[in-house]
């Protein structure tokens, strides 16, 4: 017999190690004279397992897509569609990663094959050198060429998915509208739509999950988080996911979902994408109280936006004035507008018309109008205060004024200029005039 | 890859205050909370399906504004979803719990219009009426699966022309923009996207990162020349309230012919698999809009790139921000 290569060589004792070891596993659960282990002996003869493990690896897929990632039960292919056989785009999928890690389904009592093909070889896996056809790997699989084309062809049908493309009734389906030319589809006609099919990108799971577990869990932030506790400095600080949820798939058994599911034990973490939370609960009509504002500064996200805006300017000295210095305190004003425009609209919009002509409501006129605006249609005198008074002014002194004490309070000392600043400010906020011209000009319809 | 425009509408209608029980809170793969964009463009097709072809109009575009919601959920650190048992299988055997997540939503939609010739003339009480009809046959449908309960809104929905100006088309949206409030508008936050890597550079692993980035806060260390330290995190920055958004999806095969894929939902249309993509997006308070563009979501397809999704045009029309320092009001 011809002498191998030393590569092909190598590779045959990496192959043969692999199977020894695992044999050696079997053996040890084994009592030394049971009969089986002539059984196990010859079935872990290299060639033998080879020549198996070739006929088993039919029972696994190699994918990126998992479809039972959808729902256990749905039946339909899954795919392998790695990172670079994917278009570049705009948004972010799994075209993006850089780095992937591929996930497997099939039969869980086949997985010893997947661990075979990712042997590593000189930076290599046994499963992309078969892909390229490395003839020495072949060499060190059978020294009959025909058997080792003919293994090699079935491991690679790894990527394959078994017969034709399928979708299920489990599965997430889709009706698209797509034009057949450069005008809206119409939605009534049918032959205006595609139908897809959504697969989860587990490849991509997976590396949010490594991610995030890292910003969670990892050395680094720990460290991060104590300095911050501590009041120390730090290189780089940490990350926090505000309402991150976990999602757990497969439940008590997440191979069934495939192979990264299960390395995650079923774990799926999902980012929130959810709005301000704006309760409107609290919106009843303010009776015995003669200053919205002290109800206004009691809402949480205003306590807190205070308390941030308190902080930054007690840090800050009087001969600080840069333009980032500026642009950040101009954006805690506009978010407390936005605050101030949101409180205003929910008593307006929620509450009937006229619940401020009411023995109880004690709030200055300026406030009444800002707050039932549409007591305006039914209320003749309430109308003419409505449209001559300059209560929208009024509002911006009683805002800045309710802003500046509050600020004060928190041991900062405010001149006369800033609180002409903030009623400047508020009088000239976009949103906030418009809505007032608009209220002026009268009620709208 | 040709830049996507909001087409040409003529009409804006306003359905006011939506209670919607148990919607779908797992909008994509990655992401839970508020449903994305795709779930209110299906709703308009859905809706423009019941509405029967003999009505005279197209619906473009969606806006989306939330006023309020209650996510099913429970845990401090993790979010966890509230399961629910569901029934027993045909064999009397309990059935695998598969997670879902559901929220409670109130919502007003803005539909942007394109009226035909019938109806682009029509009165202001032939719109009213049709906007009640509209609305009726809406509360069929389901939003992102949940149920619509009956309205607590003193509001009525309503539909009007757009007006030819586009200083009267402002008028028209400050007015409408006051309804929606208190709430907050989804909005398209593509610019803060970086750009992917162009053919021959080096593959963009980063604009992962990047895109995570922006989905959550991110604390640091701030010293002042005592070297005293503050911690701040990112969301103090003004930079508004980013979030991840599911936009669509990108293709992962070719496209098959109809019928030549098995169990799908039916024989003659085109089937393709895809895969979620994302995007960011804002929740702003409406009244920082100052166009109907600027609000509404509608579908695309790029056959080049394979890619399905909703678009808004908030990012390419929202005009800079006005300059306040250094003037008199």
């Amino acid at each position: 017999m011809e002498q191998a290569p030393p590569r092909s060589q190598a590779l045959q004792q990496l192959i043969a190690a692999f199977i020894g070891s695992r044999l050696n596993d079997k053996l040890d659960k084994l009592s030394p004279d049971d009969p089986k282990r002539s059984e196990l002996n010859a079935q872990y003869q290299p060639h033998n397992w080879l020549a198996d493990a070739a006929r088993r690896v039919s029972q696994l897929q190699l994918v990126t897509h998992p479809q039972k990632s959808t729902h256990p039960d749905a039946r339909g292919s899954s795919l392998f569609a790695p990172p670079d056989s994917l278009p570049s785009r705009l948004e972010i999928g799994t075209h993006c990663l850089s780095d992937f890690a591929s996930d497997v389904v099939g039969n869980a009592a086949a997985l010893d094959v997947y661990k075979f093909l990712k042997l590593e070889y000189q930076g290599q896996t046994l499963l992309q050198m078969l892909q390229a056809d490395d003839a020495d790997l072949l060499q060190a699989l059978h020294h009959d060429n025909t058997v080792a084309s003919q293994w090699r062809a079935a491991f690679c049908s790894i990527t394959e998915p078994a017969g034709g493309p399928a979708s299920h009734v489990l599965a997430k389906q889709i009706y698209w509208p797509v034009s057949p030319d450069d005008f809206p589809a119409d939605a009534n006609d049918d032959s205006h739509y595609h139908l897809l099919s959504i697969l989860n990108s587990s490849a991509l799971s997976h590396w949010l999950y490594g991610r995030i577990q890292e910003h969670r869990f990892g050395d680094a932030a720990k460290a991060a988080r104590q300095a911050k506790r501590d009041g120390n400095n730090h290189p780089h600080g940490y990350h926090d996911y505000p309402q991150l949820a976990e999602e757990k798939k497969g439940g008590t058994k997440p191979q069934n979902i495939s192979q990264l599911n299960s390395e995650r034990r079923g774990s799926n973490y999902l980012l929130a994408s959810l709005p301000p939370h704006w309760d409107s609960t609290e919106i009843r009509p303010l009776y015995q109280l003669d200053n919205t504002f002290r109800r206004f500064g009691k809402r949480q996200p205003v306590r807190t936006l205070l308390r941030e805006f308190g902080d930054f300017l007690s840090h800050l000295k009087p001969e600080h004035n840069n333009i980032h210095i500026r642009q950040r305190r101009e954006r805690y004003l506009a978010e407390l507008f936005d605050e101030l425009l949101q409180f205003g609209a929910a008593y307006s919009n929620s509450l009937s018309p006229g619940w401020t002509d009411h023995p109880d409501c004690l709030l200055p006129l300026a406030q009444q109008c800002w707050l039932d605006p549409y007591r305006a249609e039914q209320d003749a005198d309430f109308k003419q205060q409505f449209e001559c008074q300059d209560w929208p002014q009024q509002l911006a002194t009683d805002f800045a004024y309710w802003l500046n004490r509050h600020l004060e309070g928190k041991g900062l000392q405010l001149a006369e200029a800033e609180f002409d600043y903030w009623r400047r400010e508020l009088a000239q906020d976009a949103g906030w005039q418009s809505q007032l011209d608009r209220l002026q000009q009268g009620v709208p319809a | 890859m040709t830049p996507h425009r909001l087409p040409d509408i003529n009409a804006l209608l306003h359905i006011p205050h939506l209670r919607i029980q148990n919607a779908n809170a797992i909008s994509g793969p990655h992401s839970w909370g508020h449903p994305g964009p795709t779930a209110f463009t299906g709703l308009m097709t859905a809706l423009r399906r019941k509405l029967g072809p003999e009505l005279d109009l197209d619906m473009v575009g969606v806006g989306i504004i939330n006023h309020h919601y209650q996510a099913q959920t429970n845990g401090d650190y993790v979010q966890r979803f509230n399961l629910s048992r569901n029934p027993l299988n045909k064999d009397g055997s309990t059935a695998a719990i598969v997670e879902e997540g559901h929220i409670h939503l109130e919502l007003s939609l803005v539909f942007g219009l394109a009226l035909g010739n019938t109806l682009s003339g029509a009165s202001q009480a032939e719109l009213d009426q049709l906007a009640t009809r509209i609305q009726q046959t809406l509360h069929t449908l389901r939003v992102a699966g949940g149920s619509i309960l009956p309205g607590r809104s003193r509001l009525q929905p309503r539909l009007k022309h757009l007006p030819e100006s586009t200083e009267e088309q402002q008028g028209q949206f400050r007015q409408l923009r006051r309804w929606l409030m208190p709430g907050y508008a989804l909005l398209a936050r593509d610019d803060l996207l970086p750009a992917p890597a162009q053919p021959g550079e080096a593959a963009d692993g980063s604009r992962l990162d990047a895109w995570l980035d922006q989905c959550r806060l991110n604390h640091y260390p701030v010293a002042d020349e005592q070297g005293q330290v503050s911690w701040q995190h990112s969301r103090q920055q003004g930079q508004g309230w980013i979030v991840p958004l599911p936009v669509g999806y990108g293709a992962l095969t070719p496209l098959y012919p109809p019928g030549s894929v098995a169990h799908c939902r039916d024989e003659t249309t085109p089937v393709r698999f895809v895969e979620s993509l994302y995007s960011l997006g804002e929740w702003l308070s409406p009244h920082r809009l100052t166009d109907y563009r600027q609000l509404l979501w509608y579908p695309s397809h790029d056959a080049s790139s394979g890619v399905y999704r909703c678009h808004n045009d908030y990012h390419l029309t929202r005009a800079a921000e006005p300059a306040i320092l250094g003037e008199l009001a």
